[in-house]
């Protein structure tokens, strides 16, 4: 013991301040209810995270490049319909890579408007939010779609197999965390995306083709909302137009409770993925310790405000700042 | 003399115009402003069903609209339907509260509005001839009937435990259903037991993260009710993937996906709430109203309970 000294918790406090409030909210929920550490819970929570855990991690890449993007949760919600409604046209096979490519031309375009035409992605992915919400329902014309055979199909592998004992929605997320987590973290592209959500001048003077990076992220964000309505489709074999309504919000405080800056240049794959854990943690703690739901949205909006502030302080290594 | 002779005059004249119309030599303009077409099928299934009606009715003719789930465009629509001088209004709100003034500007007009669906607030209620729609709280309270039937049949009525799901917090259909169920379970089983309500907020994947963590919670589940069958099959799903059998859902709205669980045994009941009867009872209160007969101002569409039992005297909804 007496080889850790002070400064070296301080240190890894001020590293790992994320983890510190996730430990003690878990800690927090055990001693709620026992049932919260049972480990088919903890299966199922993550399961059920995966879905908003995978658009996170695109978004992650979107966000340290310096932009945001809105417009996941109505992209999600047209994949899912796609995908759902092309399975029983062309079948599973065919269905998959259809949807993927026509989500990566959503991805492609938003890229392109942000990116090369340089417009305010705020704007941009605020109007596709509508706009693709507007496309999924021509699409379907405002049907909820179904999987006819839902018996006899392979399709629900993706959400409700599993292959080692675990669900694979679980195995897709943590697969995909660590190869973008290697892209961002280990791969020249990876640290592009940092140069330029950090100081985009300085980047195109270092000769950092801007555009292209941003046109990059973008595509990233769209292959995982991708991947996230193919989970989603797969996990009920059916849908409502709106099933990413709001999604958008939902990740984008995953990603920002991960530590990433909202004006670009910092966060990491893997603090998001705790972002999202936290997140998942909390709406399923507040079930099991059963407060009534009007008390949830507050009592969740709190635990957000204090992970923010423990990372905050952990980091600063003082509870509150002296300098106002 | 001369009061008494415009009086009877008048009379004349308004029995005269509604003979008119029940004759058919006159045709009536019914104007319809609708909530958001498109957002689901049971809308959509709404709006074919209305046209559809009215297409077949020689003696009316209609201005079909949709709000697009905007209270603002609501109220423009209400507005032009009346510089229209359409004959009889219905207007499934947006809003139960902001499109009051809207109705009212038409009741000063003179023009009879109908509402469909969901009601307006109460406020509004001077300016409305009559409200055409489901009963929420029957329903929620036949969900309960159906539930307390087949526990009495499985024998577990003095035991069993129950969960309930209900729709979005605020929304006048979730609170009435959610009312009439927690009503009327206690009295006809007494017995049984709500264990939890949480909402899933009309969400079949935010209904099934629910049921997951009650299945966490309670080892001891005997039946589900959920505020529709979108949310009951989200729950259904969750029992399955977690191997528990045994467990009755309920629920309301049926649906397809409810409707096919049934067929698979899965899913116990639910109510029959058709679009198509909802769309033709609007537009046949906006006629009858027109034709001067007396209307409830309530005037309910029935929605009977479906089970597994006799499922079979009822076609698969189309939504």
């Amino acid at each position: 013991m007496a080889a850790v000294t002070k400064e070296q918790v301080g240190g890894f406090l001020a590293r790992q301040g994320i983890l510190v409030a996730f430990a003690v909210f878990m800690v927090g929920f055990t001693l709620a209810n026992q049932r919260f550490v049972d480990p088919d819970n903890i299966l199922g929570v993550i399961r059920s995270s995966a879905i908003l855990g995978v658009m996170a991690l695109g978004v992650t890449f979107v966000v340290i490049s310096g932009n945001l993007d809105l417009s996941v949760g109505s992209m999600m919600s047209f994949s899912t319909i796609v995908v759902l409604d092309l399975h029983d046209k062309i079948g599973p096979a065919l269905a998959i890579p259809a949807m993927f490519a026509m989500t990566l031309c959503l991805g492609a375009f938003i890229g392109f408007l942000v990116g090369y035409l340089k417009l305010n992605s705020l704007i941009v992915t605020l109007g596709m939010l509508s706009a693709i919400h507007g496309l999924t329902l021509t699409y379907s014309g405002g049907q909820n779609m179904d999987i006819a055979d839902k018996e006899g199909t392979w399709f629900d592998f993706f959400g409700q197999g599993s292959a080692l004992g675990i669900p694979v929605p679980i195995l897709i997320f943590v697969l995909l965390a660590a190869v973008l987590g290697v892209v961002l973290s280990k791969t020249p592209f990876g640290r592009k995306v940092y140069a330029v959500g950090g100081n985009g001048t300085a980047a195109t003077f270092s000769g950092i083709r801007r555009a292209r990076v941003v046109f990059t992220c973008y595509l990233i964000s769209a292959f995982c909302v991708a991947t996230a309505g193919l989970l989603q489709a797969s996990r009920s074999l059916g849908s409502q137009n709106t099933v990413g309504q709001g999604l958008e919000l939902e990740v984008l405080a995953a990603v920002i409770l991960g530590g990433a800056s909202l004006l670009g240049g910092s966060g990491t794959i893997f603090k998001t993925v705790i972002g999202v854990l936290i997140l998942g943690f909390i709406q399923n703690g507040l079930l099991l310790v059963g407060l009534q739901f009007y008390v949830q949205y507050v009592v969740t909006w709190i635990i957000i405000i204090l992970a923010v502030w423990l990372d905050i302080a952990a980091k600063r290594g003082k509870l509150w700042s002296p300098i106002a | 003399m001369k009061i008494r002779n415009l009086l009877a005059a008048t009379t004349a004249a308004t029995a005269l115009a509604g003979a008119a119309f029940a004759a058919g030599h006159e045709t009536m303009k019914i104007g319809i402003t609708q909530n958001n077409v498109g957002v689901d099928s049971y809308q959509t299934t709404y709006e074919k069903a209305f046209i559809a009606a009215a297409d077949a009715n020689d003696a009316v003719e209609t201005v079909v609209l949709d709000a697009g789930g905007d209270v603002a465009r609501q109220i423009a629509q209400m507005e032009d339907l009346i510089q229209q001088e359409v004959d009889a209004i219905i207007i499934w709100p947006t809003n139960g509260e902001a499109v009051i003034p809207a109705v009212r500007k038409a009741y000063q007009a003179g023009i009879p509005v109908i509402v469909t669906n969901s009601n307006i607030a109460e406020p509004g209620f001077d300016f409305v001839k009559s409200f055409s729609g489901p009963d929420n709280i029957t329903q929620g309270a036949r969900s309960a009937e159906i539930m307390c039937d087949k526990f009495k049949d499985m024998g577990i009525e003095n035991e069993a435990k129950v969960v309930h799901i209900t729709g979005q917090p605020g929304y006048t259909t979730a609170i009435e259903r959610a009312k009439g169920f927690n009503d009327r379970l206690p009295e006809v089983c007494p017995n049984v037991e709500q264990i939890d309500q949480q909402p899933g907020d009309w969400n079949r994947e935010k209904s099934q993260k629910v049921m997951e963590a009650f299945l966490v919670k309670y080892d001891d589940i005997d039946g589900v009710y959920a505020g529709d069958d979108n949310m009951g099959v989200g729950a259904l799903n969750a029992a399955k993937a977690a191997g528990r059998e045994g467990i009755i859902f309920v629920g309301a709205t049926n649906f397809a996906v409810g409707y096919e669980a049934m067929e698979r045994g899965e899913y116990w009941g639910s109510i029959y709430q058709s679009p198509v009867d909802d769309a033709e009872a609007a537009l046949q209160t906006a006629i009858d109203v027109l034709k001067g007969e007396e209307v409830p101002f309530l005037n309910y569409f029935d929605t009977p309970k479906i089970t597994q039992d006799n499922m079979s005297e009822f076609t698969k909804p189309v939504f």
